[in-house]
């Protein structure tokens, strides 16, 4: 294999080749750029990333001098390998949907949106391995504003303008928190700052803590600050979404660790906890109005928020572990952020190609006027479903296997001291349980809803199914759902590479121990701790990596946690088969008798009369009412008084996040602007005034100074 | 704590023992008229007190056809030659032997209620078997929504031609065996309604019948009794005389 150099100057060249080509190719040859430049470059990334992961680990190299800022370094460690495998996951089937989209929809500028896209490639790789503040921040700017013209290029520019509005905040946030590094070590490099960072005082490191979170969090998605997202993912275009949603929220949480994990490590809780409780909170929120959306991109823009929150609880949860000096849990919860990071950015990659292509077979990206889609488009269903239930997390999809790490990462507090840390733990907890929960209903809706039953519309009845390009890169995604799923003591051993550097400790001890690989003698311990016979057909019947998952708690809870998703999918196929085959046994010569479904009876089942995907969300918008406090508009049509003919209600739910920070500052701001405006009275004797009195106090400020 | 809980315990179990036990609290039946048996006299007049028909001359003979009966009293009030009165509900009749269902099975049935067309008097009683008193989940009889869950298809009234459609439907959704109970005069033979424009004159019109039970509307005791008959938890002991089958365990 190459070495990383050469592999990363071929995937930036292949991008960079496509942009230049996008402008060179006549307009029609264009949208195929993303799927031959930026497929392969980002296949070579994928080898970059891999090629990162083995030793000696890490890369390091110096690009070029700006005079006044310093050289620009890039650097690739095991963190930043892990997210270039992740994005480059996303990107592969990314870049072969976005080709087929960009072919199908009428582009003014095809090769514009070409470029762009490839764009973005480069300065997601470059956030990735800058290890230069200023290269950092560029990458990171250049990232957003080429966001920023995607989802605007559909000619809706107000969820663009508030995206790039609240994400220059973000921008700020992070660069002043970059600047007090740089101001506290000296260097605007990664490699000193980290060495000087630990000097740190409290002050300092809780501001740097409090602006990076709040920057990053933007982008992340993370309450309050994500109303942005349900707006810009539904705006964007089909062809991006999947990548943007797939590979560049993961970026905010890749600055969030990069930062808190390895540049500045607190040595203490409370930012720890500010993580656990804001991620527990952001996923509840986010789930919650998930499961009540109709519009199919809207939800899946909620839910990409749900996970953010999950992702962002179970790394609050590493830091309170690594703060207090637990290290194998800390490592536990750092392995559960990271798979669910990989997870989330394949299961929602895919699922919003699934979304891009039903509104493209459909015309409708309304839930409740979908339905019955299975029938036309049965191999997108089918992996629209994969994705449902791992996203759901549904054995034996990946989903499962990172939330049951998150889960019993928060069972582990019971070995901390502190009560009131173990009851944000409690909460957070609690919170993620209702949300494991609410997602179950959110994705068995949005799957039935979308693609079981009648078709509920006509464009839903007359939907083809999707072309072969779009659904190979789903199928692939697909695949990785399930691989993902049920070798998670493969991927585990992977990820403690990036684990270990951040935490100190291994992952894969914690979750893979050597005791049930089959190589090696047992160590006496353990053999000790699980009785002998026990340990002996564990270790017998046990093949491969061992392919359960298992931890044992400390000694405040001396218990073994164990799970398999392998051998739960084993079951599964055994189960089924068994079934099948008896049946077959029993009743396989036996009269089938087919009837039409029960319909209640009716003389003919229209399409109206059968569930809408509002009315299956109707409990849980009940349920939280309280929260939701839906906005009910009811028009009456009379005839004559007390003669009505229709009653319509229109039920207005706007966004806790709108209700209770957005709308307030704007009509706080609309409130000053008016008291301001009171000045400009429109007198050209008023205006004399106010530059006569400007003149006054200037030369009253200089003659005390 | 409520009430209700100690009201509860005090009030203690009111569950009639019924099959287990005879049950002859009074007021749980209206009862049936007497099979006649002597000559009819002969002026008519006790037949031509009969709303429905029930009543009809033989051959000098008085016939009663209890399933077109509507327990009205006419025919034992108010007249010179009463026929005699028979208190009891065990009216049920197995139209088809090998409907019962077999031992193994006979304590987990599910039901189907379809109300095709009747007057309201028949599901009232047929809703009653779910209070405390009847409570028929004790006998593991369960009503259940859809007919494909279904072991008996439980059909009220004469069959209206609105209901024809549902009621076919019903039948063709459930699984095999099927078993189809007429419950109440109208779903016997059209009862007060009759066959006309818009009923039919009774399930068996379109439904194979596997079991009848007369009365209008038959009680509480009536149905349950032939619940336990098609279930096989009682066994049927055909008797002429009305209202006499006795049942045993
Ligand atoms: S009770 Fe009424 S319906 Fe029954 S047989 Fe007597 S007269 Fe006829």
């Amino acid at each position: 294999m190459p070495g990383i150099e050469t592999l990363l100057i071929g995937t930036l060249s292949l991008y960079t080749a496509g942009i230049a080509a996008a402008f060179l190719l006549p307009k029609e040859k264009t949208p195929v750029l993303p799927a031959l430049f930026g497929g392969t470059g980002s296949l070579l990334l994928l080898f970059t990333g891999i090629k990162s992961f083995l030793p000696p680990e890490t890369f390091h190299a110096a690009l070029w001098t700006v005079p006044g800022i310093g050289t620009l370094t890039v650097s690739i460690d095991t963190l930043s390998a892990f997210f270039l495998v992740v994005t480059a996951i996303a990107a592969i089937p990314a870049s072969v949907f976005a080709a087929t989209r960009l072919k199908q929809t009428r582009w003014q500028h095809p090769e514009v949106a070409a470029a762009l896209y490839l764009g973005l490639l480069i300065s997601l790789t470059i956030v990735i391995i800058a290890s230069h503040v200023f290269l950092f921040l560029i990458a990171w700017e250049s990232m957003s504003i080429i966001i920023y013209l995607l989802i605007s290029s559909d000619n809706n520019e107000r969820p663009g303008y508030l995206m790039l509005s609240i994400g220059e905040a973000g921008t700020l946030a992070i660069t002043a928190a970059f600047l007090l590094l740089s101001a506290n070590t000296g260097s605007l490099s990664f490699a000193i700052i980290k060495t000087g960072a630990a000097s740190l005082g409290p002050g300092v490191q809780w501001a740097v803590f409090l602006l990076v979170f709040f920057g990053f969090s933007v982008k992340g998605g993370l309450i309050p600050l994500n109303f942005w997202m349900p707006g810009a993912y539904t705006a964007a275009p089909a062809a991006f979404i999947p990548l943007i949603a797939g590979a560049t929220l993961n970026m905010a949480l890749y600055g969030i660790i990069r930062v808190t994990g390895s540049l500045l490590p607190i040595p203490h809780a409370g930012p720890g906890i500010i993580m656990l409780i804001v991620g527990s909170a952001t996923a509840l929120i986010g789930i919650l109005y998930a499961t009540i959306e109709d519009d199919f991109k809207t939800l899946l823009a909620h839910s990409s928020i749900e996970n953010a929150g999950i992702i962002i609880a179970a790394l609050g949860a590493g830091s309170v572990f690594l703060a207090k000096g637990h290290l194998a849990a800390a490592s536990i919860a750092f392995a559960a952020a990271l798979y669910h990071l990989l997870n989330h950015s394949v299961f929602k990659t895919l699922l919003f190609m699934g979304a891009g292509a039903v509104e493209d077979k459909t015309g409708t990206r309304s839930l409740d006027r979908m339905g019955g889609l299975l029938k036309h488009m049965p191999w997108t269903g089918l992996f629209v479903l994969i994705g449902a239930l791992s996203i759901a997390a549904m054995p034996p999809f990946n989903g499962f296997v990172s939330e049951w790490l998150t889960l019993q990462a928060l069972l582990r507090s019971v070995e901390l001291s502190s009560p009131g840390i173990k009851l944000a733990f409690v909460a957070a907890g609690v919170g993620l349980t209702l949300t494991a929960g609410l997602a179950v209903t959110c994705f068995v809706r949005a799957f039935a809803m979308g693609f079981l039953g009648m078709s509920r519309s006509d464009s839903a009845s007359a939907a083809k199914e999707t072309g072969k390009p779009a659904l190979l890169s789903m199928a692939g995604l697909a695949v990785f759902c399930l691989a993902l799923g049920i070798l998670p003591t493969y991927v585990i051993p992977a990820l403690n590479k990036t684990i270990r550097p951040l935490t100190g400790a291994s992952a894969t001890t914690a979750l893979v121990p050597g005791f049930f690989r089959p190589q090696g003698k047992l160590p006496e311990a353990f053999v000790n701790d699980f009785h002998k016979l026990g340990a002996q057909i564990g270790k017998n019947s046990m093949p491969g990596r061992g392919l359960a998952v298992l931890h044992r708690g400390g000694t405040k809870n001396p218990v073994v946690f164990a799970m398999s998703t392998f051998y739960m999918f084993i079951t599964l196929i055994i189960l089924l088969g068994l079934t099948a085959g008896l049946v077959r046994l029993f009743a396989g010569r036996r009269r089938k008798i087919r009837q039409p479904r029960w319909d209640g009876g009716v003389r003919k089942l229209l399409p109206e009369m059968t569930y809408t995907a509002t009315g299956f969300a109707h409990p849980v918008r009940v349920i939280f009412e309280s929260i939701l406090r839906p906005k009910v508009v009811e028009r009456k049509d009379t005839i004559a008084e007390h003669f009505r003919v229709t009653i319509r209600q229109k039920r207005n739910e706007i966004h806790l996040i709108d209700r209770m920070v957005l709308n307030p500052l704007d009509s706080a701001a609309h409130r000053i602007a008016r008291t301001l405006a009171k000045m400009h009275n429109g007198r050209i004797n008023t205006y004399a005034g106010y530059a006569l009195l400007a003149l006054i106090v200037f030369l009253a400020i200089a003659s005390i100074i | 704590m409520s009430r209700w809980v100690i009201k509860g315990i005090r009030t203690g179990i009111v569950t009639t023992r019924y099959p287990e036990k005879k049950e002859e609290t009074p007021g749980t039946s209206p009862g049936l008229p007497e099979q006649v048996t002597g000559i009819a006299p002969e002026n008519r007049e006790t037949e031509s007190r009969c709303p429905t028909g029930a009543l009809s001359r033989e051959k000098n003979r008085l016939n009663l056809r209890q399933e077109r009966c509507i327990h009205c009293f006419r025919c034992s009030r108010g007249t010179e030659n009463p026929i005699p009165w028979k208190n009891g509900f065990e009216w049920a009749e197995i139209r088809n032997p090998e409907a019962v269902v077999p031992a193994s099975l006979r304590h987990s049935l599910h039901i189907r209620v379809v109300d095709a067309g009747d007057c309201g008097a028949c599901l009232n009683e047929i809703k009653l078997l779910n209070n405390p008193y009847y409570n028929m989940h004790r006998l593991g009889f369960f009503i259940t929504p859809t007919p494909r869950q279904a072991d008996i298809l439980l059909v009220a009234g004469p069959v209206a031609e609105h209901m024809k459609t549902p009621l076919l439907k019903a039948y063709e959704a459930m699984p095999a065996p099927k078993r189809v109970m007429a419950v109440g005069a109208c779903a016997l033979n059209g009862g007060v309604f009759g066959p006309g424009f818009v009923t039919g004159s009774g399930v068996a019109d379109i439904l194979p019948v596997d079991i009848e039970i007369p009365g209008c509307p038959p009680p509480p005791l009536a149905i349950l009794h032939g619940l336990c008959l098609i279930a096989g938890q009682l066994k049927n002991e055909p008797n002429a005389a009305t209202g006499t089958r006795k049942g045993e365990k």
